[in-house]
């Protein structure tokens, strides 16, 4: 599903964020990114959206070279991939459902595909009797839930999630890592970076580890270390 | 379709309405820069329109020698006639029409008619064919006062050059200042359409995240510039066609002799100028939005 073949990416001279990056990710596997602030994790997934280009290597998705595509081909690939943030990026004034039907209303899906999507998708997230409500009126477990419906209406291939369990108490993290495993059961492959230990210790999912921009170790059904 | 146009629309109105103060701006700037835009091209318009019934009876008198025989009239004339390129016509007048002239000028002053007369020349009326450049005129005036027999030649060439200085520094000066607003409601256009993009960066941030096209972002700011020029347009055509026509009817009253008779644009002309301000506006809204919109696209 995910292929990365000698990637490197600089911001700069001095500042090599990726260098020589090599792994495979297969459709429907759970990856963790680890590794310390600055090792390369939101580097990568934002090579994997394209966001960003590599400077030399090549970034495959779902078969096909991302960084040969033309940029007008970029939306339909990023219609593919959900993208889950730590900061949630929820727009405060619209509400739950319109935050999540906002997915599906900026690809062009009509009105009634939007009402029947959006109910099915917060009622999975848990968030089924808060579709009215305003972020600002929901806790940070909530919100991250609807950043994740958001990221999952439209079905996609590959979820991309950066530190979705940052700002969010040990509980609440668990149960977010409860449903991100859920969506992995239905067939999605779930890319995550993280610094939370004790999730990556909890979950045993793959994981590969950075230490500045280099792959230290790539290990199936790992720990954090 | 229905449903990306019915975000579109909703989209530019709801930042037209967040924005109301910049909006506002925007449009008035539009509207004062088109409104001098096309007053511009009015102003040009009733200088050339001036210039036709002044130059229109732009005459050059050609005298000819007090006494000079018919054989030397005949050479003088068809001299001139032979110009058909600068010379549209030439009348004669021989001496008795030319003494009939002068009886009805100097009727008053039968002193100098006395001393007039008994050397009174002929003269040829010539009607020029390019009359609204003195230099032509001047270099006719030239060309004739070497023809055998020719004593003096009188072009209006000094006022005909005034017309035309005045129509050059006025038209330049109000050309340089309307194009000079038209960049400053464009800036402000884009400025506004920058500003409802920075207010909603994370909105465009997450829509580019999920998929949408830069046209389908780009749209609805591109259609709020779009409608600021047009709004822009519009009013300063309505003012424009307002100080036009305020302008006809006084010059109207005025006496015949202030020389502002024709200084007025009337017919299609003025409607066309509006139609020309409104395209303008639009492009210039369209063109300032769509630019401020394609630097916030980059995700």
């Amino acid at each position: 599903m995910i292929k990365l073949e000698n990637v490197t990416k600089s911001y700069s001279t001095e500042v090599v964020a990726l260098r020589d990056a090599n792994f495979d990710i297969a459709k429907g596997e759970f990856v963790f990114l680890v590794g310390p602030s600055g090792s390369g994790k939101s580097t990568m997934l934002r090579l994997m959206n394209r966001q960003e280009r590599p400077e030399r290597g090549a970034v495959w998705v779902a078969g096909r070279n991302i960084n040969d595509m033309p940029d007008a081909k970029v939306p339909h690939l990023r219609r593919n991939i959900g993208n889950i943030f730590q900061d949630y990026k929820l727009l405060a004034n619209k509400t739950v459902f319109e935050n999540v039907a906002f997915a599906l209303e900026v690809i062009g899906r009509p009105r009634h595909v939007i009402r029947q999507q959006v109910p099915a998708v917060l009622d999975l997230v848990g968030l089924g009797g808060k579709q009215e409500r305003f972020p600002h009126q929901l806790s940070g477990g909530e919100q991250q839930r609807v950043s994740i419906a958001r990221a999952f209406v439209n079905r996609p291939l590959i979820l991309l999630a950066d530190e979705p369990t940052g700002n969010l108490d040990p509980a609440t993290g668990e149960g977010i890592m409860r449903l991100l495993d859920r969506i992995n059961k239905t067939g999605t492959t779930v890319v995550m970076a993280t610094h939370d230990q004790r999730i990556v210790n909890m979950m045993r999912k793959r994981v590969i580890q950075f230490d500045r921009g280099v792959i230290v170790r790539d290990q199936a059904r790992g720990v954090y270390e | 379709m229905i449903s990306r146009l019915r975000y579109t629309f909703r989209e530019m109105w709801a930042s037209l309405s967040r924005n109301l103060t910049l909006t506002v701006a925007a449009v008035i700037t539009s509207t004062v820069s088109l409104f001098l835009f096309g007053g511009t091209l009015l102003i040009q318009k009733a200088f050339d329109n001036q210039l036709k019934l002044w130059t229109g009876g732009v005459e050059m008198i050609v005298y000819v020698k007090h006494g000079a025989t018919e054989a030397q009239v005949q050479l003088i004339q068809e001299a001139l006639v032979s110009q058909a390129t600068v010379v549209e016509s030439a009348t004669f007048c021989d001496e008795a029409c030319s003494a009939d002239v002068a009886r009805a000028l100097f009727g008053a002053d039968p002193a100098a008619l006395e001393q007039l007369l008994p050397v009174i020349p002929s003269f040829f009326r010539v009607k020029p064919v390019d009359t609204d450049d003195g230099a032509v005129l001047r270099s006719l005036k030239t060309e004739f006062l070497k023809l055998p027999n020719v004593t003096e030649v009188r072009t209006p060439d000094d006022a005909v050059d005034l017309l035309g200085q005045l129509k050059s520094f006025f038209g330049v000066r109000t050309l340089v200042m309307s194009v000079v607003l038209l960049v400053a409601s464009a800036l402000l256009i884009w400025n506004t359409i920058r500003t409802a993009m920075f207010a909603r960066r994370r909105e465009i941030e997450v829509m580019k995240l999920v998929g949408a096209t830069n046209w389908f972002i780009r749209l609805p700011f591109m259609l709020e510039g779009l409608l600021q020029g047009i709004v822009g347009g519009t009013l300063g055509s309505a003012a424009l066609l307002l100080a036009n026509n305020n302008w006809t009817t006084g010059v109207k009253d005025f006496p015949v002799n202030s020389g502002l008779k024709a200084f007025v644009v009337t017919g299609s002309y003025p409607v066309w100028v509006c139609f020309l301000m409104i395209l303008l506006g639009a492009f210039v809204g369209a063109v300032g939005s769509a630019t401020a919109a394609s630097r916030f696209l980059d995700v």
